[in-house]
């Protein structure tokens, strides 16, 4: 589980969002992106020297300005759980599709089901290839 | 008589492996998934000290650590004497995200050696400790800025920025 996965499943979570100049930012995070932007609401600001706090409905902040994060202290429980029903969920829309019932992975699954579809490109594309023999049939 | 030889063909094979394991060994962020779900010490580029055990990473060395306590070490009261011992404040924080570009340094800790060190140390409130280390600290800021101006007055660079305080 790579950490910018965590962070997505603590979206709607009470987060503390520590940046580079020291300024604190705790808020309920709304949003995240593979950069580490973040979006919060519901923000309490707080300056380097902890002197000035302030109240802000929602901000926007650029990953590159973070130092660290402090996150909720279920946040891992909570991702693996997500993570299983995900899974979970993925395997039984493998079956309904009348994929074989397997206990693997939803990864794999999906990775047999581009295996198939390769097999259909190539048996289209075999039938193309009649195509345009019967085409040279015809010119010669 | 053949049993010996096929046993030194073997250690020669076991020494290419080796070889050939130190050749590969990771050099990236990818050396340090030996230390998932170890205890690790990081410091960080603005002089914290953080002890956790490391959870993931990704390529940037982005880390997660859960169940985190950060550490404040202090000289001792007054001046470095040699009467009193040296301090040390600690608090809980949890869990941890850390970018990694502000890593100084990690290294695995020892849990069964972890508070030895402590015991000849004073334990001391957490907010003191921080109080009196972001006094220093500005301090430092302070003289690092005198630095700067006279080394610039004689065309010298200083080179210190206010967020490297490790």
């Amino acid at each position: 589980m790579l950490p910018l996965y965590l962070l997505n499943s603590a979206k709607s979570q009470p987060i503390l969002v520590e940046l580079k100049n020291g300024e604190t930012l705790n808020g309920l995070l709304t949003n995240c992106d593979s950069w580490m932007n973040l979006t919060l609401s519901e923000v309490i600001q707080t300056s380097p020297n902890a002197e000035v706090f302030t109240k802000i409905p929602e901000i926007y902040i650029r990953g590159s300005h973070i130092k660290y994060l402090r996150l909720p202290e279920q946040t891992m429980d909570y991702a693996k759980e997500q993570n299983m029903i995900n899974m979970e969920q993925r395997n039984k829309n493998q079956n309904r599709r009348g994929g074989r019932p397997n206990n693997n992975s939803g990864n794999f699954n999906r990775r047999r089901n581009d295996n198939n579809r390769g097999g259909n490109y190539n048996n289209r594309r075999g039938n193309s290839s009649n195509y345009h023999q019967s085409h040279g049939a015809g010119d010669s | 008589m053949s049993a010996p030889n096929s046993r030194s063909i073997s250690d020669g094979s076991s020494n290419a492996e080796d070889l050939y394991l130190e050749a590969y060994a990771f050099t990236t962020a990818a050396a340090l998934v030996g230390s998932v779900d170890r205890k690790i010490f990081l410091l960080l580029r603005d002089g914290r000290n953080l002890f956790g055990v490391l959870r993931t990473f990704d390529q940037f060395a982005n880390l997660v650590l859960q169940d985190t306590t950060e550490r404040i070490y202090l000289d001792a009261e007054g001046s470095k004497s040699l009467e009193k011992p040296a301090r040390f404040g600690e608090t809980y924080r949890g869990v941890f995200m850390v970018r990694g570009e502000n890593v100084v340094m990690m290294g695995a800790v020892d849990i069964d050696h972890e508070d030895e060190h402590l015991e000849v140390l004073q334990n001391i409130p957490f907010e003191a400790a921080e109080a009196e280390l972001k006094a220093i600290q500005r301090e430092r800021v302070q003289a690092e800025k005198q630095k700067t101006k006279s080394l610039l007055s004689r065309g010298l660079i200083n080179d210190f920025t206010k967020s490297d305080l490790y």
